[in-house]
């Protein structure tokens, strides 16, 4: 007897890996953040794990650190991803002129993307070291500031530190996404345009801008996720501080759940950043109109 | 065909037969690892050579393998560990966690060990076992060395200055040393602490606050929560005070950070334990030559000089560590051996204080250049300080805490300091703040306190 699949047994088959690898990787991981969030877990005694209700979601409401932490995360996630949006674009359209060597430059623009978080990190705190950085030592030796700079030690530096490695980090994953995109539109429409007598701002307004906008909108979503994940880069930057001033919601997770052995409350913190996150994407999506055409069609 | 299947299925028997009494064997033959946690630096190194001494004569097959904790990141490393299940054998640990760990009922008691080394006769005048991590009368810690944090001035500066001798000073000494200096020397800051929230300014800050008499929990009133006593509000202002001559980045300086200050010549005092000689030898001798090591400036009205202290033990923990015999032979080998423990004290000198008599007068350590350098600088860190010698887990040695380790994970006592000096909260106000975190502490963990 021969034994014959269907072509929709065949496509399960196919789809299986993925199915279990996401239910391993994405979905056991969410329900076990949800479940732990609904008891009182110290990770010195994990045997003994009491359900608590709602008690882990109460905490965390009631924190004020934890209102703190998200308020500087919407600074942090909104600062980063416009400015990285807005230089990815600007980038990503120098690096489409038809240049010499540009293949070279757009190989290099790669490198922040590329290494390491806990490198750059590192090399960043030296960078920004007050007393014995090497920024401050050249801003001094220019003559452009007259005293050493706190740029981790005060509360508004320290976040602007954090937003700029997260910037500089981040802008080449938006330059390639839209340098892709770039490369697609029909060079047609700028002649026709040309043609019509518009101008380069013109061009870039009613051309450029309305074929980008599918992909900004997917890049920004992408980049608002992660940036609002975002812990190791203020972790090894600043450790949120200082004082709390460059906590967000994954720091403050982190420091319930491991430095305050509270994995509850961490859990919960994680099932509303989720939420959060969850929300402001679907209406993100909704505002942008991302997909309305395909569905038209 | 019957035949057949019988003769595989004898074959297979006998293969299974085979594999199950060939098992021990190969078992003994692959290599097992135990862990050992300790700080960053080679002594945990040199420790753990000397138990694979012992590994190597009486269990083969099982080596010790050094993990470096870096101060900071104790608690992530505890909490993930011990949540997964697969703790290290030993930990070489401060006492406020040892205290912790044994109060959870996590830890392995140690009496055996401590019998078997002699710990109670060759222990170095001034500590107890019990101060190393005994928990209701239960032994969960062997001593294995003691660093106190001292204050660290350089003499050439204080004499440009026209300071007096530092071995005298009151905080209203050190306060007008630290202006004094910063006018003479543009540039160069009078005085650095860790004022970061980590480990470091936890302690850097509480030695301020015993000094004045202040205290977190008072273990003679059921470990009531006392950090809002004007003793300690008079710690914070006057470290508000102080930080005026410090660097502005002091606010996320942790270990790391002060001993660079000093050794590179931005500070001319500091707070910090013997690590500082020690590199400013390796990397900057003409800092080393003018460096000396005092005990700290006394409180004006109590005359008190409280350090910091290491009180630093091994412990086992109990759950899930499967090398507790071999640990505890091991250590008891290693700790047995003066020679072992000089070579441990003298891989990082003068960093880590020997806690044993014999250990202190060997000669690897009598004659080690730094000590034939610096005797009184050396005098200072490892004997001299002993009688100020307390932590943030016995406190003025009034009793021991299990709550103190707790607290540290959160690095509360720097968080207030933060709040006064970033956020511009009056040193009521912020310490207020830390007396309602030290009382959530307590609360939450009522059960350690029996």
């Amino acid at each position: 007897m021969r034994f014959r699949l269907s072509d929709r047994q065949v496509g399960v088959l196919f789809m299986l890996p993925l199915l279990l690898a996401v239910a391993l990787f994405l979905v056991w991981p969410i329900v076990e953040a949800v479940r732990l969030s609904f008891v009182r877990y110290n990770p010195l005694r994990p045997d003994d794990q009491p359900f608590v209700g709602l008690d882990n979601y109460l905490f965390v409401l009631e924190d004020p650190l934890f209102w703190e932490s998200f308020r500087q995360a919407l600074v942090w996630t909104g600062v980063s991803t416009v400015a990285q949006a807005a230089i990815g674009v600007g980038l990503a359209l120098l690096l489409h002129q038809p240049l010499r060597g540009i293949n070279a430059f757009r190989g290099l623009l790669l490198f922040p993307y590329i290494v390491p978080t806990v490198v750059i990190a590192l090399n960043w705190r030296w960078l920004f070291n007050a007393e014995i950085g090497i920024v401050n030592h050249l801003l001094l030796s220019a003559g452009i500031i007259s005293e050493r700079v706190a740029w981790l030690s005060t509360p508004d530096m320290a976040m602007a530190s954090a937003i700029l490695l997260n910037v500089w980090k981040y802008t080449p994953f938006v330059v390639i996404v839209v340098l892709a995109r770039l490369q697609t539109i029909p060079t047609e429409l700028y002649d026709a345009a040309r043609v019509d007598g518009a101008g380069a701002l013109r061009r870039f307004r009613d051309i450029t801008l309305p074929q980008l906008a599918e992909v900004l909108a997917v890049v920004v979503v992408f980049r608002t996720i992660w940036t609002f994940n975002k812990f190791e880069e203020i972790y090894l930057l600043t450790r949120g501080g200082p004082g709390t001033s460059t906590y967000n919601l994954a720091l403050y997770a982190f420091d319930q759940a491991m430095a305050n052995l509270r994995m509850g409350v961490g859990a919960a913190s994680g099932v509303i950043m989720l939420a959060l996150l969850l929300a402001g994407s679907l209406l993100y999506i909704r505002l942008t109109g991302f997909g309305r055409e395909d569905r038209a069609a | 065909m019957a035949e057949q299947i019988s003769r595989r299925a004898a074959l297979g028997s006998a293969l299974a037969a085979a594999g199950a009494l060939a098992a021990p064997a190969i078992a003994q033959t692959r290599e097992r690892v135990a862990r050992v946690w300790g700080e960053p630096g080679p002594y945990v190194g040199v420790f753990t050579n000397g138990l694979n001494e012992w590994a190597q004569r009486y269990a083969p097959g099982l080596r010790f393998e050094a993990e470096q904790i870096a101060w900071d990141q104790v608690y992530v490393k505890l909490t993930t560990d011990l949540a997964a299940r697969r703790p290290p054998a030993l930990i070489s640990v401060e006492s406020p966690i040892a205290y912790q760990l044994a109060a959870e009922g996590l830890l392995e008691p140690v009496e055996d060990v401590n019998r078997a080394i002699r710990a109670a006769e060759r222990l170095v005048d001034g500590f107890r076992i019990d101060d190393f991590g005994t928990w209701k009368g239960t032994q969960y810690a062997v001593p294995l060395h003691h660093q106190g944090c001292l204050f660290i001035a350089q003499s050439d500066v204080l004499e440009e200055a026209g300071l007096s001798d530092p071995a005298n000073w009151t905080w209203q000494d050190l306060l007008n040393a630290a202006r004094a200096i910063q006018q003479k020397r543009p540039g160069m800051a009078g005085f650095t602490m860790a004022l970061g929230r980590n480990l470091c300014g936890d302690y850097h800050i509480g030695q301020f606050i015993w000094q004045a008499g202040g205290l977190t929990w008072d273990p003679a009133r059921n470990f009531e929560t006392v950090f809002n006593s004007p003793a300690t509000i008079e710690a914070y202002e006057f470290i508000k005070e102080l930080y005026a001559y410090m660097p502005r980045s002091a606010v996320e300086f942790s270990f790391l950070q002060v001993v660079d200050q000093h050794v590179t010549g931005r500070t001319a005092m500091s707070l910090y334990w013997g690590r500082t000689m020690g590199r400013a030898a390796d990397e900057a001798r003409p800092i080393y030559e003018k460096m000396e090591y005092y005990l700290n400036p006394a409180h004006p009205r109590t005359g008190a000089r409280w350090s910091w202290t290491d009180i630093n033990g091994w412990v086992l923990p109990r759950r899930d560590n499967p090398f507790l015999r071999e640990a505890k032979e091991a250590l008891a080998h290693v700790m047995n051996s003066t020679e072992w423990m000089a070579r441990y004290s003298a891989s990082l000198f003068p960093n880590v204080g020997p806690v044993f008599k014999d250990q202190a007068a060997a000669p690897a350590l009598q004659q080690h250049p730094i000590y034939q350098a610096k005797k009184r600088s050396v005098d200072v860190i490892f004997t001299g300080f002993v009688p100020h010698a307390c932590n943030s887990g016995f406190e003025l040695r009034k009793g021991i805490s299990p709550l103190a380790g707790i607290a540290h994970g959160r690095n509360v006592w720097s968080q207030v300091a933060q709040r006064m000096l970033l956020n511009n909260e009056s040193a009521r106000a912020a310490v207020e703040w830390g007396h309602r975190q030290f009382e959530d502490i307590r609360r939450e963990n009522r059960r350690l306190l029996g």
